[in-house]
């Protein structure tokens, strides 16, 4: 077998992950570090970062940085680009559940959620085609929403409709990037099984997580499922791939 | 604890609650009204409070406290 063949390798690629220190976008920051890329760890949480850090590559970079304000995006990662080389790609896991029925749904508080869930990500892709930013070629956006932008669940509006909205914007960038030879595509992952679940779990009644469980075929997901995902579309495996929703969710929209 | 009444008696959909009221004997108590509380809650006292902790509270008087004794 030729050692050298490996279109699914991350050797090379320089990559910023959003939602690194914790759940998915923790273990994700891990596994694409293993398959050889080099990442920016981003997210609010400093300490939590650093413990992701210890896991990855050392070389990696990390960056703490409240997403929801958008204004400082650009000068940040600018001010990064010098020691990390420019990116190939960027992973969008940052996120925030929310639970709330019609009765008790917030503005300010579906704001905070569009922000951070949605908004942050345009921004990130518009720093992302900046010439000091994009390293010029492959370049691929990995955006992560939810089954709940493809299917309706009660009490979670505010959420499906921050996660809803990253599929329009996967689809619309996809076309307007493919000239910069951008790829740009969404993983809508299930229930996996992390810290944000248990948080959400405590609003429900006690059987929530049996019932959840159920509506999986394949069962609750772990955060490596949905990391695999990512690396897939990252690499150049994935190079005819853009626009697309990748269901990874146990079969939870196959019934 | 201000507009706590008013509030709560919005989402139980009613002109006025009592502190004696039982939670669960409102005409509308289901497990999204449950959800509208937690929701509440954490909107207007910053206050999380679980399914479990509203329905142990029993009645408006008893949610009123469990959210007092949580208020930082």
């Amino acid at each position: 077998m030729n050692k050298a063949f490996n279109p699914f390798s991350l050797e090379e690629k320089n990559i910023l992950v959003t939602g690194a220190a914790s759940g998915i976008g923790r273990v994700t920051s891990i596994i694409l570090s293993k398959l050889g890329a080099n990442l920016i760890l981003l997210d609010i949480n400093h300490d939590e970062l650093v413990q992701t850090h210890s896991q990855c590559n050392p070389t990696d970079k990390l960056l703490t940085l409240d997403l929801t304000k958008t204004d400082l995006i650009k000068d940040e990662i600018l001010r990064i680009i010098p020691e990390s080389g420019k990116l190939n790609g960027f992973v969008h896991l940052a996120g925030k559940p929310y639970i709330s029925p019609l009765k008790s749904i917030n503005g300010q508080k579906c704001a905070e959620i569009y922000s951070l869930n949605t908004y942050s990500a345009l921004e990130l892709a518009k720093v992302f085609i900046n010439k000091n930013v994009y390293a010029g070629e492959k370049g691929s956006i990995v955006l992560v929403s939810s089954v709940y932008g493809l299917v309706g669940s009660a009490a979670n509006v505010g959420y499906a409709m921050s996660k809803s909205a990253l599929h329009g914007i996967t689809k619309s960038l996809s076309i307007e990037l493919a000239g910069k030879g951008i790829r740009v595509n969404c993983i809508a992952p299930g229930f996996v099984k992390t810290n944000m679940m248990n948080t959400i779990d405590g609003s429900f009644a006690d059987d929530h997580t049996n019932l959840l469980n159920k509506m999986h075929p394949l069962g609750l997901g772990d955060p490596e499922d949905v990391a695999f995902a990512v690396a897939y579309l990252l690499s150049d495996a994935a190079k005819w791939v853009t626009g697309s929703i990748l269901n990874v969710d146990g079969g939870f929209t196959a019934q | 604890m201000e507009n706590f009444d008013s509030s709560i008696a919005e989402i139980l959909e009613v002109d006025k609650v009592n502190p004696e009221d039982e939670l669960v004997d409102f005409e509308c108590w289901d497990s999204l009204t449950l959800l509208s509380i937690i929701a509440l809650t954490d909107q207007q006292y910053k206050v999380n409070i679980s399914a479990n902790e509203v329905l142990a509270a029993k009645t408006i008087g008893g949610l009123k406290e469990l959210i007092n004794s949580k208020v930082k």
